[in-house]
């Protein structure tokens, strides 16, 4: 969210019109794997799954810690310039080391994948929980509860919610970021995701299969679960795949503006924020994290785009 | 009207629709052939699917992206396939004219009434003033039947009822005089009642006129009243081709009997319903 | 229409109140105490109350609240005799760091974002807006693909990586730009021009590949409106079809989208301008969050909100005198 306009991006990002039952898992997952693009992005962000999974792991092969200052890697004549071509890359550091102070950048990247996947995953967890939740309750009830529902949404919307981001982040003691971070992403994330799943729940409501149960007798929560959730699969599914970039973005924004995740803890957004006063003598110091970034986002965003058209696709049969 | 009286107002021979599809192409219209006499009127009548739609496109060249046609259409003797796409507009809306299913799609929600009647008078008009284009459009509304024509002119689409937006789009047809009027479900997506209404319209213009009708539907009622001869479509081929009489006294394809067999009659309640007024703008 | 702007106004007042309380709560309540945090490192307990006095911040959080919004509107004074202060309307407290009132603070800079925000605005919508059309009306074609491959790019690299590549390439390497350094335009338009203009293109790439393809979709699938149908069948030119009937329906919500936009970008151009060392006010924020000087957050941060709401209702006004369906409905 913060490097994307949230307006635009939320008008934009429609959720798949099928209403009619998700296809049939399996397809979809043919047709995924089958498109070139998707299946690159997908691969991609298992890759960066299992780099988070495995930090310290890897990390024992490539022999540096993330923590661990490498004093013979810089020259102190030179204001800690790494030793070297393309920021001391080489056998010994991977990817080179920061200037500096001459901590392994391979080491931080992996684990810095640990900060943005833990993130950016509670974060979409728990913003597709409170959007369901209040998406369903506002359509499937309407009446006050819609309506009380509905000015929440409407007031969290209208607020400038990377500035309030970074205010209530200032605010607060710095303690334990990660979860706060989850937290407020959440906050102003989950209206997104509601109004689109209080807009689809509305139309099911007067189906007649919801109709059919309701008639036959079936309890509200047996409605809500049993006939229209499975029927919101498609829509939850996309939005959701699609709101994972703009958390990533969002985190590493929030970090490089020092809101973020706390030093020395590592971050991708962090790191490229300390690059800043170096990127004209050691350019790889900002590109290696932000290369790492943009093709995560990247993969996100073209897998949610792929899986839209293919459920529009399936969904029209 | 133009055009020699030797030759049929539009003839149409062999015509083929074809749609590229995901797996391999799929004739949507096969090898169809017609005529229509000059003020002369055809019914259409099949169930959808049944081509009858992609015919009319097919007709002015309006069909979707994808499709591809073959065959011959000739209107007045003047072969319409071998024209340019510039040649082509100048028939689009001035000779033929088309009304369409749904008038509330087929409005642009941002103009007025009177601007889109107007700009399809001028099209054709080069010459003509904007406020001779207007004087045109409200005399078009009048005709139709449209209540204070002078004031309702300015109004957009969705200020109206659904009948009075379906006068309008004939209005729209009407207003550059044209020799055929294609009408494609005109009263679909009409009450009933008012379809009895734009049914009469269609009937009484057609009588001021003297333009040729063909009348694309899949209501066997309503071509029985409309026109002089039906054609039967069905999987893009014509299986029945008679007058409008002899198709509904000895319908001799078994899909037409099935059709006919389909129909509830209401051929006299019609009078009567006529006379329930649709009252106006909502 | 009156009762329309009553309602809307009395909604903006409404949501302008409870960002105000939010932020109130969030910096007076959550945060740790401000007293000892403008006394800084000599301080004496003496002086905290001192401070802790002229703030008011012994009072009921209700009252401090009540004097923080009277004080937006009709100023208020700290302290009292001789050490009074008096901060004129709309008082939005002094910095703990520069002492400054924050209002001051906030004009001061305001022209340098307003300069960016309007120079990437122009640039994205004309960049957009053009990128998806050319991509709607040449769909499928060369065209078509590269606008959409980099609108791609453009949604899913972070600013503040672009910027530092742009930078990189164009200042280290190419040496096509000189390195950003502030002048005033009337002392050296073209170095002005210069210094401006990587932050008005790393500002409007994100939002130039949203809006192209926004811009794409709906007027595809605008063409695909019967009554652009309509229109070809009236006998109108193709490109008269296109103009009249496809772009206005089309175009409208994305002139609504910009409105939102561009009233966002106060907080949006916060990264671009640290990121390019322009003295706006995204960079004066983003310093007083590395130095916790929380009036100035809290000031910009309803400035922002402000910007927003107002913006919102701009908007609806906006696309009333666009949409005659909505327009004729409130009349």
């Amino acid at each position: 969210m913060t490097t994307i306009p949230t307006e635009a991006l939320a008008r934009e990002e429609g959720a798949p019109s099928a209403t009619d039952g998700a296809p049939p898992p399996g397809r979809v997952w043919r047709a995924l794997l089958t498109d070139r693009g998707a299946a690159l992005s997908a691969a991609y962000i298992l890759l960066i799954v299992l780099m988070a999974l495995f930090a310290p792991l890897i990390v024992k092969v490539s022999g540096w810690g993330p923590y661990e200052f490498d004093q013979t890697a810089i020259d102190p004549d030179l204001a800690g310039t790494p030793i070297g071509g393309w920021g001391g890359a080489g056998g010994e550091h991977w990817f080179g080391v920061e200037p500096g102070n001459g901590r392994d950048i391979f080491a931080r990247i992996v684990y810095g994948a640990r900060a943005s996947m833990l993130i950016a995953i509670s974060a979409t967890v728990l913003t597709t929980l409170l959007g369901v939740v209040f998406g369903l309750l506002a359509g499937f009830f309407g009446g006050r509860v819609d309506w009380v529902i509905s000015r929440v949404m409407d007031f969290l919307m209208a607020f400038p919610a990377l500035i309030f981001m970074i205010a209530i982040l200032s605010a607060l003691p710095a303690g334990n970021r990660a979860t706060l971070l989850v937290v407020v992403i959440s906050l102003f994330g989950w209206p997104y995701l509601a109004r689109v799943v209080r807009g689809q729940t509305m139309t099911l409501a007067q189906r007649e299969f919801v109709e059919a149960a309701r008639a036959s007798g079936a309890s509200r929560t047996a409605i809500v679960f049993r006939e229209i959730l499975p029927n919101l699969r498609s829509t939850i599914i996309v939005l959701t795949t699609l709101a994972v970039p703009g958390y990533i973005g969002t985190e590493a924004g929030l970090s490089f503006l020092g809101v973020g995740v706390v030093p020395p803890t590592p971050s991708w957004g962090q790191m490229i924020a300390s690059s800043v006063n170096w990127y004209s003598v050691v350019p790889t110091y900002f590109a290696i994290p932000g290369v790492f970034l943009f093709l995560l986002v990247l993969s996100f965003t073209v897998l949610g785009d792929r899986l839209r058209a293919v459920l529009d696709r399936e969904g029209a049969r | 009207m133009s055009g020699a009286t030797s030759e049929p107002l539009l003839r149409v021979e062999e015509l083929t629709v074809t749609f590229d599809g995901p797996r391999g192409d799929v004739d949507v219209v096969r090898e169809l052939s017609f005529a229509l006499e000059p003020g002369g009127s055809l019914g259409i009548v099949g169930e959808s699917g049944s081509g009858k739609s992609m015919t009319s496109l097919a007709v002015l060249g309006l069909l979707p992206a994808g499709a591809r046609r073959t065959g011959r259409i000739s209107l007045s003797g003047r072969e319409l396939t071998a024209l340019t796409e510039r040649q082509l507009r100048r028939v689009r809306g001035d000779r033929v004219a088309m009304v369409f299913q749904d008038p509330l799609s087929s409005l642009n929600p941002y103009y007025t009434v009177g601007a889109q009647i107007a700009e399809a008078y001028r099209a054709h008009r080069q010459r003509a003033t904007r406020r001779e284009a207007r004087r045109v459009a409200v005399e078009a509304m009048e005709r139709v039947h449209i209540d204070d024509a002078a004031r309702r002119v300015d109004h957009y689409p969705h200020q109206f009822s659904g009948g009075m937006r379906q006068r309008v789009m004939i209005a729209m047809a009407l207003c550059t005089e044209p020799d055929l009027l294609i009408a494609d479900e005109p009263t679909t997506a009409l009450d009933v009642t008012v379809q009895a209404q734009i049914l009469r319209l269609l009937t009484e213009v057609r009588a001021e006129t003297g333009a040729g009708l063909v009348l694309i539907t899949h209501d066997l009622a309503v071509v029985s009243e409309m026109t002089d001869e039906v054609l039967v479509m069905r999987q893009g081929e014509c299986v029945e081709r008679a007058t409008a009489e002899r198709l509904f006294s000895d319908p001799r394809h078994p899909y037409t009997r099935a059709l006919l067999d389909a129909v509830p009659r209401l051929d006299d309640e019609v009078g009567e319903l006529r006379s329930v007024d649709e009252g106006g703008a909502r | 229409m009156a009762r329309f702007l009553v309602s809307r106004l009395a909604g903006v007042v409404l949501i302008l109140l409870l960002v105000c309380l939010f932020t109130f709560g969030v910096f007076f309540v959550l945060s740790p105490d401000p007293a000892v945090q403008i006394c800084g490192k000599n301080c004496t307990p003496e002086l905290i109350e001192r401070i802790r006095d002229n703030l008011g911040l012994d009072e009921p959080l209700l009252t401090q609240f009540l004097t923080f919004v009277s004080g937006l509107f009709a100023g208020r004074t700290y302290g009292v005799g001789e050490s009074a202060t008096h901060c004129a309307a709309p008082c939005l407290g002094y910095s703990f760091q520069s002492s400054q009132p924050v209002w001051e603070m906030i004009t001061d800079r305001l022209p340098v974002s307003v300069t960016v925000a309007v120079g990437a605005a122009v640039l994205w919508l004309l960049v957009g807006v053009v990128g998806g059309l050319v991509g709607a009306l040449k769909r499928g074609t060369w065209w078509d693909r590269s606008a959409m491959v980099v609108a791609l790019a453009g949604i899913s690299i972070p600013n503040y990586v672009f910027a530092l590549l742009l930078q990189y390439v164009l200042v280290v390497e190419l040496e096509w730009l000189p390195f950003p350094q502030a002048v005033p335009f009337s002392e050296d338009p073209t170095r002005w021009f210069q210094n401006y203009l990587m932050p008005w293109i790393v500002l409007a790439f994100a939002y130039a590949s949203v809006y192209a393809r926004l811009t794409r979709a709906n007027v595809i699938d605008t063409l695909e409106e019967n009554y652009v149908r309509t229109a070809r069948a009236k006998g109108l030119p193709g490109r008269l079809v296109i103009r009249r009937h496809a772009l206005r329906p089309a175009l409208t919500p994305v002139v609504t989208i910009f409105g939102m936009d561009f009233a966002g970008l106060l907080g949006g151009a916060l990264i671009t301008e640290t990121v390019f060392g322009l003295n706006g006010v995204g960079k004066m924020t983003a310093d007083s969050i590395a130095r916790n000087d929380q009036p100035v957050i809290m000031g910009v941060t309803l400035l922002a909100a402000a910007f927003v709401v107002v913006g919102n209702v701009v908007v609806d006004l906006v696309y009333t005198a666009l949409d005659p369906r909505v327009r004729v409905r409130s009349a």
